[in-house]
C-alpha cells in the first residue's frame, strides 16, 4: 500500500498567524496593484468587451507579422486608441476597440473585422494571409446589464450555499465556511489584478467554480470535525481540528493532485481562449486548500472562543447531524464469510 | 440490492448511454452552392456543438428606440411579435440548426451556425421590411419651399459638415472609421454601383446630364446648393459627399417644419455618376401611402433583361382591390415603391390600374439581394425596428482548433488522473479507473440526452470534472484504508468505508451543484454550456463512485471469497 502523509500529526493551527499575515499581504498587494491599474487605465479591473461594450477582432496570420506592423495597420484604419495584443502565439492578434460615444458599434463587428484584416494584409504584405478568427461586438447597455447579472450570480450562489451549510451544519461552521469563501474571492481578485487577466463571462464562471471547489474542500474537513466532535467530547476544538485536517490530508493531497493535473492539462494544452479560465482554476486549487485550513479552520476556532458551544445549543443546532451520527454509530451487522 | 440487479442496472445504463451517443442520420435543408435548397443528410454523434466550436454568428437584437421612444411594456409585446417574423426570415435563409429565441423580455437571440456571410444575416434580421407605395410629387412642392428652407438654415446658423462620406471609396482610412459612424448599407451601395452598365442607372445618368444643363436651381442657398433637379418631377440628385450635410439639415426641427407639408423627402436606392462625381437620388413623395405591404402574400426574385434584378410580388384579393382603386386614381403619376423609408429604384409611371401583381426593380443588385428581399417581404414586416445589440462571429477554423485542443487537454488529463489513481491505489485504483470510464460515457450520454450544447467552456468543465470526479473515490478509498487499519475484515472495511464517506460526498457535491445551477440560471451561451457539463458531470460521478465502483468491489468479493487483503 502506497501511503503519503499517513497518520501525520502536524500542528497546522499553530501557524495560523503566519498564514494570516501571508494571505493579508497577498490581498493587500493585489489591491495595491488594482489601485495602480485604476490610475493607469480606465478601470481597475480588465473587463472584456462583454462587460464594457465595444468591439474585439481576432486576426490570424499565416506568417508572424510583428506587433508593430499590426499596430500601424490598426492606426491606419483610424483606430489609434485601439488595444493591440498578441493572442497566444505570434500568428494571432487581438484588437480591441472601445465604443465611441453614442455609436452603435455592435452592428459592424464582422465587416469591421474583415476590412481590418484586408487593410493589415496590404500593410504587412509578403503574401501574409489574414483571416478573422472571431469578431465580437457588444453594445454598452448589454455590457452593463451583464455586469449586474454576473455580480447577482455570484451573490446568489453565495446565499444559496450559505443556506445549504446552515441546514447541514451548525451555524458556526456555516459562518466560517462563508468567510473562507469571501477570502477566496478576495485572493482570486488579487490574482486577477497581478496577472491582469481579462474578466470575461468564462472567468466569472471560473471564479464561481473556485468558490464551489473551495467550499467542497472546507466541507470535507468540517464533516470530519463534526464526526470527531461526536466521538471525542473531551478533546479541545483546536486538537479536533488539527486531527481532522491530518486525517483528511491524504485525501486532500490526492484530490488536489488530480484536479491540478486536469487544470494543468487545460492550461498547457487547451489553447489561448480558455487560458484565463485555467489560470484561475489553477490558482483556485491552492487558495481553496489554504482557506479550508487557515481561514475556515481558524475562524471556526475564533468563533468557538467567542461564543463557546454549550451542550444545549449543540443539540439544537445540529439536530440533523446528530441524527445522522446515531445512524452511523449503529453496530455494523457482522458479515458472514 | 442483489448483486445481479446491480450488474444489470450498470449494463442497462451503459446500453442506454451508447444508444444515446450512437451516430445517427440528421437530415436538414440547406442552401447548396447552386443557391437552391437541398436536403442534406449527415451522420454524426448527437452531441450539439455550440457556436464557439462550430463557428457561426450570434446576434442579439433589441428594439431600436433611437428614432422614436417606445414604452417598456410595449417593447416586450413587440419583441414577442417580432420573434415570429425574425424566425421565419432566418429559417428561410436555409441554415440548419439555427436558433431564434427571446432572451429576457426585451431581446431576441439569433444563432446561425457555420454561416459564411454574417453581414448578410444581420441585414436580413435588421431590415424592418415595411413596404409602402406612395405617389411621387409633381407639384414642385420642394422647389417652392426652397427659399424658406434656405432662410431657416441661415437663421439657425447650421454649417455644412466636412466632405467625409465622399472619400469613402478612395481613402480606406476614413471609410473604415466611417463604418462605425455611418450606415454600411449606403457604402456597399456606392461600391456596387461602380459598374454602371445596369440599365436603370444608365438611364438616370442620361436624364441627369440633361437636367444639369437645363434645370439649374437658383444658386446660393445653403439647401438649394446641395440638391440638383433630377430627370423627373420630384426627383433630385445629391452629391454623395454632401449627404451628411443634407442629413444634418433634415434632422433639424426648424428645417423639418419648413419642408413642404404633406410630403416626404426620401433617399432612393439608386446612385448615378455625372462628370466624375457620384450622385444619390432623392425623391419628394406624398407622405400618405396608397398601399402597404400588409396584404402581400408572395414575393419571388427574378431577373430580366429590361429591369435587371427584380422582386415580383402579389397581393391578396382585398389588397389587390384597394391597390387597383388607388392606382386607378393616379394614372399618369409616378409611383414610388418604398421599403423601410428608401425609394426602391426609379418610380415607374402608372399606366393603368394595377391589380394584385407588381414588381420592385432593384437596379444593379445581385440575385442574392433580390432573394433576401423577397424572403424578408414574405416573412412580413417587423412590428418595430430592431437593432443589433451584440454580435459574435467565430470562424470555422477557430472552432475546429478549439475542439482539437480541448480534446487533447481531455486525453492528457484523463491519462494523468489514471496514472495517479493506479500508482496510489493499485487494484482499487483500477476499479476507480473503470468507474471513470463509465463516468465519461454517462456524462456524454447525459449531455446528448438532454440535448445540451457543448461549448468550449463546457469542454473545459468536462476536463476539470474528470479531476474532480475521482474525489468521491478518493474519499471512499481513504475511509476503507482507515477501517482496514483498525483491523476490520476486507468486506466490513469496504462496507464501512462507503457508508462513512457518504455525508462528505453528498454535502460537497450538492454545494457544487447549487453553484452550477446558479450559473445555469444567470449564464448565457458558453457559460450555460459550462454549467450543464458541470451538473451532468457531478451527477455521473455520484452514480459511478457510489454505485458502480461499489458493485465492482462486490463482484471482486464474490470471486475471491476468502480475500484477506485488499490492494488499495
Amino acid at each position: 500500500m502506497l501511503r503519503i502523509l499517513h497518520d501525520t500529526k502536524y500542528d497546522f493551527i499553530k501557524y495560523w498567524k503566519t498564514a494570516a499575515l501571508g494571505t493579508i499581504a497577498f490581498i493587500v498587494l493585489g489591491m495595491a496593484i488594482l489601485g495602480v491599474h485604476a490610475m493607469r487605465h480606465t478601470s481597475a479591473l480588465n473587463y472584456s468587451v462583454e462587460f464594457t461594450g465595444g468591439t474585439v477582432v481576432q486576426l490570424t496570420f499565416t506568417k508572424p507579422p510583428g506587433a508593430d506592423a499590426v499596430r500601424s495597420g490598426v492606426d491606419a484604419a483610424g483606430f489609434s486608441g485601439a488595444e493591440v495584443a498578441q493572442f497566444g502565439d505570434p500568428l494571432n492578434y487581438m484588437i480591441k476597440v472601445q465604443p465611441k460615444e453614442g455609436v452603435m458599434a455592435a452592428a459592424n463587428a464582422d465587416s469591421l473585422g474583415r476590412q481590418l484584416a484586408q487593410l493589415i494584409e496590404q500593410r504587412v504584405g509578403g503574401g501574409n494571409k489574414v483571416t478573422v478568427g472571431q469578431a465580437t461586438s457588444v453594445g454598452p447597455r448589454v455590457g452593463s446589464e451583464l455586469k449586474t447579472k454576473a455580480i447577482t450570480a455570484i451573490l446568489i450562489s453565495f446565499v444559496v450555499t450559505l443556506i445549504y451549510l446552515a441546514i447541514r451544519f451548525e451555524w458556526r461552521f456555516g459562518v466560517a465556511a462563508t468567510i473562507a469563501t469571501m477570502h477566496d474571492i478576495a485572493t482570486t481578485m488579487a490574482f486577477l489584478a497581478m496577472m491582469r487577466l481579462e474578466i470575461s463571462l468564462t472567468v466569472v464562471a471560473a471564479i464561481l467554480t473556485v468558490i464551489g471547489y473551495s467550499l467542497n474542500d472546507t466541507i470535507i474537513i468540517f464533516d470530519r470535525v463534526r464526526e470527531n466532535l461526536r466521538k471525542q467530547r473531551k478533546e479541545s476544538l483546536r486538537d479536533v481540528l488539527n486531527r481532522s485536517i491530518n486525517e483528511t490530508l491524504p485525501r486532500s493531497v490526492l484530490t488536489h493532485a488530480t484536479v491540478l493535473a486536469a487544470t494543468l492539462a487545460l492550461l498547457l494544452f487547451a489553447g489561448e481562449v480558455i487560458r484565463p479560465f485555467s489560470w484561475i482554476m489553477a490558482f483556485g486549487v491552492f487558495t481553496g486548500t489554504f482557506s479550508s485550513i487557515y481561514v475556515a479552520g481558524a475562524i471556526l476556532l475564533w468563533i468557538e472562543h467567542k461564543w463557546p458551544r454549550t451542550p444545549e445549543s449543540e443539540s439544537k443546532g445540529t439536530a440533523r447531524a446528530l441524527a445522522e451520527g446515531r445512524r452511523r454509530e449503529r453496530p455494523t451487522p457482522v458479515t458472514t464469510r | 440490492m442483489p448483486l445481479k440487479y446491480r450488474v444489470l442496472t450498470i449494463v442497462a445504463l451503459c446500453l442506454v448511454s451508447i444508444w444515446a451517443l450512437f451516430p445517427r442520420n440528421v437530415t436538414t435543408r440547406e442552401i447548396g452552392s447552386d443557391r437552391l435548397m437541398h436536403d442534406v443528410t449527415v451522420r454524426h454523434i448527437p452531441l450539439r456543438q455550440g457556436l464557439d466550436l462550430k463557428g457561426g454568428t450570434y446576434l442579439a437584437l433589441e428594439v431600436d428606440d433611437s428614432k422614436q421612444a417606445i414604452p417598456a411594456d410595449k417593447k416586450a409585446d413587440a419583441i414577442s411579435r417580432a420573434l415570429k417574423t425574425v424566425r421565419s426570415r432566418i429559417e428561410g435563409f436555409g441554415v440548419s440548426e439555427s436558433v431564434v429565441q427571446t432572451q429576457g423580455a426585451d431581446r431576441i437571440v439569433v444563432q446561425i451556425p457555420g454561416i459564411q456571410d454574417p453581414e448578410r444575416a444581420r441585414k436580413l434580421v435588421e431590415s424592418q421590411a415595411f413596404l409602402e407605395f406612395k405617389i411621387a410629387d409633381k407639384t414642385q412642392a420642394l422647389e417652392r419651399a426652397l427659399p424658406r428652407i434656405d432662410q431657416v438654415i441661415k437663421q439657425r446658423g447650421l454649417v455644412p459638415l466636412g466632405d467625409t462620406a465622399g472619400k469613402t471609396a478612395t481613402t480606406a482610412t476614413k471609410g473604415l472609421q466611417g463604418l462605425l459612424n455611418t450606415d454600411t448599407s449606403k457604402k456597399s451601395d456606392t461600391a456596387k454601383k461602380s459598374d454602371s452598365t445596369k440599365k436603370g442607372v444608365a438611364a438616370a445618368k442620361k436624364d441627369s446630364a440633361a437636367a444639369a444643363d437645363s434645370l439649374k436651381l437658383q444658386p446660393g442657398g445653403a439647401f438649394s446648393s446641395l440638391i440638383e433637379q433630377g430627370g423627373m418631377a420630384g426627383e433630385f440628385y445629391v452629391e454623395t459627399g454632401k449627404i451628411p450635410t443634407l442629413q444634418r439639415y433634415l434632422a433639424d426641427s426648424a428645417v423639418k417644419a419648413a419642408m413642404p407639408p404633406g410630403k416626404d423627402f426620401l433617399a432612393g436606392s439608386d446612385s448615378a455618376s455625372l462628370q466624375g462625381k457620384w450622385y444619390k437620388t432623392y425623391y419628394v413623395v406624398d407622405n400618405k401611402a396608397i398601399a402597404t405591404g400588409e396584404h402581400l402574400v408572395d414575393a419571388r426574385p427574378n431577373q430580366n433583361t429590361l429591369d435587371g434584378t427584380v422582386v415580383e410580388f402579389s397581393m391578396d384579393n382585398i389588397g389587390g382591390r384597394r391597390f387597383r382603386t388607388e392606382t386607378g386614381k393616379h394614372i399618369g403619376d409616378y409611383m414610388a415603391i418604398i421599403l423601410d423609408n428608401r425609394v426602391m429604384g426609379r418610380p415607374p409611371v402608372i399606366q393603368g390600374a394595377i391589380g394584385t401583381r407588381g414588381q420592385i426593380t432593384m437596379g444593379g443588385k445581385s440575385l442574392a439581394d433580390a432573394q433576401d428581399l423577397a424572403l424578408v417581404l414574405r416573412a412580413g414586416a417587423l412590428p418595430v425596428p430592431l437593432r443589433v445589440a451584440e454580435v459574435h462571429s467565430i470562424g470555422p477554423s477557430l472552432g475546429q482548433d478549439s475542439i482539437d485542443k480541448g480534446l487533447r487537454a481531455a486525453i492528457i488529463s484523463v491519462a494523468l488522473v489514471v496514472i495517479i489513481m493506479l500508482v496510489y491505489y493499485r487494484f482499487s485504483g483500477l476499479l476507480a479507473v473503470g468507474g471513470l470510464t463509465l463516468y465519461m460515457l454517462y456524462t456524454l450520454a447525459a449531455l446528448a440526452g438532454f440535448d445540451a450544447v457543448l461549448t468550449l467552456p463546457g469542454i473545459a468543465g468536462f476536463v476539470l470534472s474528470i479531476g474532480i470526479a475521482v474525489d468521491a473515490n478518493v474519499l471512499i478509498f481513504e475511509r476503507i484504508r482507515e477501517e482496514l487499519a483498525r483491523g476490520k475484515t476486507v468486506r466490513t472495511s469496504i462496507d464501512e468505508g462507503f457508508r462513512h464517506a457518504m455525508p462528505a460526498i453528498v454535502d460537497s457535491n450538492v454545494s457544487t451543484i447549487l453553484t452550477a445551477a446558479v450559473l445555469y440560471q444567470y449564464g448565457t451561451g458558453p457559460v450555460k454550456g459550462f454549467a450543464v457539463t458541470l451538473i451532468a458531470g457531478i451527477a455521473a460521478s455520484l452514480v459511478t463512485s457510489i454505485f458502480v465502483v461499489r458493485t465492482f468491489y462486490l463482484l471482486w468479493l464474490n470471486r475471491s471469497r476468502g480475500a484477506q487483503t485488499l490492494s488499495i
